[in-house]
């Protein structure tokens, strides 16, 4: 046996071991994309999301996909999409708080920052444009020049699909009209929003404004409160120094004047007589401590508003001046709207607020209305504050709200006349009953919230973008607008919703149904398909 | 029935419950998603849920927080609802008020009527009041409550306008206690329709367990015996055969009861009902760890209580039976 013997042979197993390696290679070639999971809230938690999912799945499969639709019980889903990331595609959505009206949050959701566990990009787009033109529009003040900003994130993320915006559905809501007049809708808040109990007028002698919702809040600490319907609640009787208007504007509400001195500093002047339901007068040292309070006592709810404001400072009986980290576009139409007037004389003495008990709970505010009564779990009530300057444009007493289970119960209240309006939209299936009521008059309002569908960029295929096209052309958006929420909703295109004029961007690439464009797309970037019909990477 | 009896029984209990708390420490914790999760729709971000759960002490090591748990429970202690902020126990105990007078007035109700009705059926065995009644019953117990309650919801409520259809008072009136509140007139009328629905639902199983048991008693030698002495039919169903019929009957209405406390989300769903079975799924769809570990714990309470209730009940009723 020669030297070279074993070398040969080692040659001949390494020449054996690349071929079986392109075999077996081919063969993979040949394997067809992997089942895709479709993650979606069950049918009894929303059955629009539910349907959905199956409308999305019969199209893909017909793309030579394997779809499998799952759906979740609500928390499990959240739980698998925000914080696990484990999903390949999964159906949700963000409700349309007016304070969203402003760009920011929605924007954010596809800034590659966001992309860690727990934050509000689980899909993982990563665009450093998009980031840096992120950056430029938070901190522009020019509402025109940050507008410009908003616009150009939009068109550079569309052609990427980074997402699918499913659809905005319109939020349909009732009020008894033999009743009530003068009732106001709101973009994202239906009637259930700061105005109507300012300017609806009773057409009978009740003027008490009865509400129903299937919602209560969860608490009504002004510290604790983590959901929207606590603030939907307490925003009647604490004051806040901007409201926005029916239209949307900042409109100075316990500010008098609000000047932006340069983009880090802000003026605020208060109106003059103002007072706290115990009739203790509202100072700029209870504004002071009304934007101080909730950082020292780590009040996460409020954070995103407050945390780059350096520090207020008092600069007379009813004027402050805030110091801000930086400039920060959205402080007068977010922040200054959302933060409530607290009264100091009662709050300072109160050192860990958030574990108050609800019956120490103090419910002290400037606001148009005070506080009378809750019973968790079946009614609310609020009375008018008379000596508040707007409480005599108020043609009403009280407002209250019915708390029920559900909203079957809201409806049947509707219609048997126990509750004057509805807080929260109505199902499909109760709209007609409610439009042939001669009773009832029924609105629709768009929304700027949406339903999206968000695939896994980390994951194949949607890795690819050429997928990721090809699906959202297979995605019957408008069908589900048509059938599933019987046309009262309008197709997604941007996170930044049509309704929302201002900032939204129309002429962005818009992957209208097209099943044949979708399969010509993925022929296009080498896709091909095995005899079982099956979809396979190149 | 001996002191020794009770106490085995009474230190029994106490191990179950004991079981019965570790398995729901771990279940929810290990099972449930985190209960911040829900935040991230509120706009949250991970720093802040981070804070909100290191308040909850859900930060810690899961052995600490079960010591802990176990040394709050024995305090008395329930700790604070995640989601309401507010101390378990006073949560629990209104809705638990309301849950049971809705749930015992209609197993009463239930029971009332189904002793009696199950003997006159065995009584009228073979006959078509026979057919007719177990068919009833049986009906009753297997429509679906939410589908009888909003027929009866939109016939005496909506078309008819008779009874409210939500809720257990007309607001805003204000009760400044429980009994304030269920003692009025008011209460009654709203209280009517989810109780019957209840009641009716709850009517199959007295009726038919004691119909069935009753048939079995009649072949015994004692009814012959008493015929023989010349009662009356009507004596010999009532005083002989329906007493001793009565025991399984017993087991049944300690078990109902026992449950009662989880309450029929569906009947609270549908009449808007502020009761504790509402409450219950609300704490576990939203991950309130405290809030479903003291509702469960009640609910296991009380079955242990009415099972041990029943065992001793069982003793006096038939002196055959010896507990030992």
């Amino acid at each position: 046996m020669n030297k070279s013997q074993p070398r040969r042979q080692a040659a001949r197993w390494l020449v054996a071991l690349v071929a079986a390696g392109l075999l077996w290679g081919a063969a993979q070639a040949q394997e067809p994309i992997p089942t895709i999971e479709i993650l979606t809230t069950t049918e009894s938690y929303d059955a629009i999301r539910y349907e959905g999912a199956f409308i999305i799945a019969d199209a893909w499969r017909e793309l030579g996909f394997d779809v499998v639709v799952r759906p979740q019980e609500f928390s499990t889903l959240l739980q698998r999409f925000y914080d696990e990331q484990d999903f390949d595609v999964t159906i949700l959505g963000w409700s349309g708080r007016v304070e969203r009206l402003d760009p920011q949050h929605f924007l954010a959701t596809l800034d590659s920052r966001q992309a860690g566990l727990g934050a509000n990009n689980p899909g993982g787009y990563a665009n450093p444009a998009y980031d840096a033109l992120f950056d430029l529009q938070s901190r522009e003040f020019d509402a025109d020049a940050r507008r410009a900003y908003v616009q150009q994130m939009q068109e550079l993320a569309a052609p990427d699909a980074p997402l699918v915006i499913l659809f905005h559905r319109d939020e349909v809501v009732a009020y008894n009209a033999t009743r009530w007049t003068d009732m106001v809708t709101m973009a994202g808040e239906g009637l259930y929003n700061e105005w109507t109990p300012l300017r609806a007028t009773p057409l009978t002698n009740d003027r008490v404004l009865t509400i129903g919702s299937p919602q209560e809040p969860d608490n009504v600490n002004p510290l604790a409160s983590t959901s929207v319907w606590g603030w939907k609640w307490m925003r009647m009787y604490y004051d806040k120094l901007v409201r926005l208007s029916p239209e949307v504007e900042p409109l100075p509400w316990a500010a008098e004047t609000i000047t932006a001195v340069d983009d880090v500093t802000i003026d605020v002047t208060l109106r003059a007589g103002m007072t706290f339901h115990d009739f203790t007068p509202v100072t700029a040292e209870d504004v002071k401590f009304s934007f101080e309070y909730p950082i020292a006592n780590d009040y996460a709810y409020f954070r995103p508003f407050l945390s780059r404001i350096g520090r207020v400072e008092v600069t007379g009986p009813l004027s402050v001046r805030f110091h801000l980290t930086e400039p920060v576009a959205s402080f007068i139409t977010v922040t200054l709207s959302q933060i409530p007037i607290l009264p100091m004389h009662i709050w300072s003495a109160i050192d860990n607020p958030a574990d108050l008990n609800p019956d120490e709970i103090p419910t002290i505010g400037s606001g148009p209305f005070q506080f009378d009564r809750y019973d968790r779990g079946e009614y609310m009530r609020l009375t008018v504050y008379p000596m508040h300057f707007a409480a005599d444009d108020i043609d009403i007493d009280a407002m209250e709200m019915i708390i029920f289970a559900d909203s079957e119960g809201v409806f049947t209240a509707m219609q048997t006349g126990q509750i004057d309006m509805t807080a929260w939209r109505m199902e499909p299936g109760q709209i007609p009953l409610a439009e042939a009521n001669a009773d009832l008059v029924v609105v629709g309002v768009p929304d700027f919230g949406y339903f999206h569908m968000t695939w896994n960029l980390r994951r194949a295929p949607f890795d690819d973008v050429a997928v990721r096209r090809a699906l959202t052309m297979a995605t019957d958006r408008q069908r589900m607008v048509d059938v599933l929420l019987d046309g009262r909703g309008e197709v997604g295109s941007s996170v930044v919703a049509p309704v929302n004029a201002f900032w939204h961007n129309p002429f962005i690439e818009r992957f209208d149904y097209d099943l044949e464009a979708a399969r010509a797309a993925l022929e296009a970037a080498g896709y091909t398909w095995n005899a079982d019909g099956r979809i396979v990477a190149p | 029935m001996s002191r020794t009896y009770v106490l085995r029984r009474g230190l029994q209990a106490i191990g179950t419950l004991l079981v019965i708390v570790t398995i729901l420490f771990f279940l929810f914790r290990l099972g449930l998603p985190d209960p911040t999760v829900a935040l991230v729709t509120e706009g949250l971000s991970p720093e802040d849920r981070a804070v909100i759960r290191e308040r909850f002490g859900l930060d810690r090591p899961l052995f600490e927080q079960y010591v802990i748990y176990l040394g709050n429970i024995v305090r008395g202690e329930f700790g604070t609802s995640f989601y309401y902020k507010a101390p378990v126990a006073g949560v629990v105990w209104e809705k638990f008020a309301n849950t049971m007078v809705l749930m015992l007035v209609a197993i009463v109700i239930a029971y009332l009527l189904g002793i009696p009705l199950g003997a006159y059926l065995a009584w009228k065995r073979g006959t078509r009041t026979d057919t007719v009644g177990i068919v009833l019953g049986l009906m009753f117990r297997s429509a679906p409550m939410f589908w009888t309650g909003m027929l009866a919801v939109l016939l005496f409520g909506v078309a008819l306008g008779w009874l409210p259809t939500s809720g257990m008072r007309t607001l805003p009136y204000e009760a400044a206690t429980f009994f304030h509140k269920v003692f009025t007139l008011d209460f009654l009328r709203h209280l009517i329709m989810p109780a019957t629905i209840i009641a009716l639902f709850y009517l199959g199983s007295p009726l038919l367990i004691m119909r069935n048991t009753m048939l079995e008693v009649y072949g015994e030698d004692f009814i012959e015996m008493a015929r023989a002495k010349g009662l009356r039919e009507r004596d010999v169903l009532y005083r002989h055969a329906a007493r001793n019929a009565l025991l399984p009957v017993i087991t049944q209405l300690a078990v109902t009861i026992g449950l009662a406390a989880g309450g029929q989300v569906v009947v609270e769903v549908v009449f808007s009902w502020p009761g504790l079975g509402r409450e219950i799924l609300q704490a576990v769809r939203t991950s309130d760890f405290p809030l479903a570990q003291a509702t469960f714990m009640l609910m296991a309470v009380l079955v242990i209580t009415m099972n041990f209730l029943a065992d001793l009940l069982y003793g006096a009723l038939d002196p055959r039976v010896k507990l030992q």
